[in-house]
């Protein structure tokens, strides 16, 4: 995490250069579409047009596959634990039962096995236009991109509080755990029992309130003596006009959600089952 | 849909799968359905609340409030101690009902929205929007203390009964977030119903821990520390 508390990095590409209303605006569309279905084949498609606009951004490689390899723990997790309490769930989807271990009562079948694999895609399908967002919105523009999707521009800023102030509270946090361990209270396992390590969080808590109370104070008088609040609207230092490629991503965008709410109003998300 | 079930069986599987699927449609229909409507019906009520207890729209401190309190969420999501499978206490949950008692609901459900959305995207590079809800349903209700307009913690005013309903609404509000979160994981992201069970279950049982021995104790605390002192009394 860069001192901003953003992950952006500057690169020149095509979706560097798009607004950040645009991109968030993707990014609701792409995740509608992969709502609307529960299809491998889609999820692969999804994927590999994901890769390749991150592939087009121009993000470094190693800023992103630290959060691929998380994914991937998390659905492999996710998939052990859709086994472990419903193991026969896919063939209940598809009513053909092809079993494949047997241990008395519990038995998983080919078709769960599938279904976890289609979810895991799903959960990966998604990621892309988010990483996407994240790493090519400039902070500054975040807050700016909310206000033109329609978002009120005071909950606008709050997001943009929000982002200015992770590092400063991160600090802050540590500070107080820090204070705290060399007075002796633990907090690390092996030092004292769960319920006492839980219990002493309750009193990093209470200064770190206080603190941040304080902070809210200090920072909200400052924003007031600005005028902070008083138009109806206000006006973005860092936006800029669209140009005609943000109005092409738009229609893009609008043409992917109608396209997947429709399917999912008709439809529904049924699973699909090859074998 | 009748189309699908119609292609499915043409494409050679037949009765079985056409019973599969319009008997989980069936199911999915009669009991979330009812469910769904009542968590629309409890939304629309709180909104109508919120509309008519706030004015036209937020302070300045609120705003601040959120953005601090959406940043010391994203913070404290690192830290959480691991219980068991798939469950661990989330020191970052106790912040809701706190938020919540000292600014209010809308406030609550902003930090819970915004904390939770930022931290997912920035650390996993993807949103669990079922799950952001949950939490973002337990600001809001961890607001509702706040309806009572002699709650004041700031000045230590903060009774026992405040304390009943600040854990009552808590209760209510994990119920009404974890039904967002149980129709959104099945409907968006069609995760199989009985594995969420076990998982939200798990889910409210921590998050309700951290609650009950962080949360609501360190409003307590701090209501307490700002209480008028009450050592000097008047002789007559």
């Amino acid at each position: 995490m860069s001192k901003s508390g953003s992950l952006y990095i500057e690169r020149e590409s095509l979706f560097h250069g798009l607004d950040g209303s645009i991109k968030l605006l993707m990014l609701i569309a792409w995740t509608g579409f992969a709502f609307a279905f529960m299809d491998v084949r889609v999820f692969l498609g999804m994927v590999l047009v994901g890769l390749g606009i991150l592939k087009l951004s121009k993000l470094p490689a190693k800023a992103i596959w630290p959060l691929f390899a998380f994914i991937f723990v998390f659905t492999l997790f996710n998939s052990v634990f859709l086994l472990l309490i419903t193991p026969e769930y896919g063939s209940k989807l598809t009513g053909s039962y092809t079993g494949i271990l047997r241990l008395g009562f519990y038995s998983i079948t080919l078709e769960t096995i599938f279904y976890c694999i289609t979810l895991s895609l799903k959960y990966i399908a998604i990621m892309p236009i988010t990483i996407l967002f994240i790493f090519t919105t400039h902070p500054s523009n975040f807050a700016s991109s909310l206000n033109r999707i329609g978002v009120p521009y005071r909950v606008a800023y709050a997001v943009n509080i929000a982002l200015r102030y992770i590092p400063d509270v991160k600090t802050e946090v540590d500070n107080i755990i820090n204070a705290q361990e060399a007075r002796g209270v633990a907090f690390r396992k092996g030092d004292a029992g769960l319920a006492t390590r839980l219990k002493n969080y309750a009193t990093v808590m209470v200064p770190l309130l206080l603190s941040s109370f304080n902070r809210i104070e200090v920072v909200s008088n400052a924003m007031d003596l600005r005028g902070f609040g008083k138009n109806k609207k206000r006006t973005w230092y860092h936006r800029k006009n669209y140009t005609g490629m943000d109005l092409a991503f738009a229609a893009l965008s609008f043409a992917v959600l109608a396209a997947g709410v429709a399917i999912k109003i008709t439809v529904g998300a049924v699973y699909w089952y090859p074998f | 849909m009748y189309t699908i079930i119609a292609f499915i069986s043409f494409c050679g599987k037949g009765e079985k799968i056409m019973n599969g699927i319009s008997g989980f449609f069936q199911s999915v229909i009669s009991r979330e359905g009812i469910i769904a409507v009542i968590v629309a019906v409890v939304l629309c009520i709180v909104i109508a609340l919120l509309n008519k207890k706030k004015g036209r729209h937020m302070s300045t401190k609120t705003v601040v409030a959120i953005g601090v309190g959406a940043a010391l969420y994203a913070a404290l999501s690192a830290i959480s101690i691991p219980v068991g499978p798939n469950t661990s206490f989330r020191i970052a949950i106790a912040l809701l009902p706190i938020f919540g008692a000292f600014f209010g609901p809308t406030a609550g459900f902003l930090i819970g929205f915004i904390g939770h959305a930022l931290n997912d995207a920035f650390m996993y590079g993807n949103v669990w929007w079922s799950w952001v809800f949950l939490s973002a349903i337990m600001g809001l209700f961890g607001g509702f203390v706040c309806f009572d307009k002699k709650f004041d913690p700031l000045n230590g005013i903060c009774t026992k009964v405040h304390i009943g309903l600040m854990y009552l609404w808590s209760l209510i509000g994990m119920f009404v977030g974890s039904v967002i979160a149980y129709l959104g994981d099945v409907y968006l992201y069609s995760e199989p119903t009985e594995k969420l069970f076990v998982q939200i279950t798990l889910a409210n049982i921590s998050n309700l821990v951290v609650i009950a021995v962080i949360g609501i104790p360190a409003v307590i605390l701090i209501a307490k520390s700002k209480a008028k002192n009450q050592g000097l009394k008047k002789d007559f």
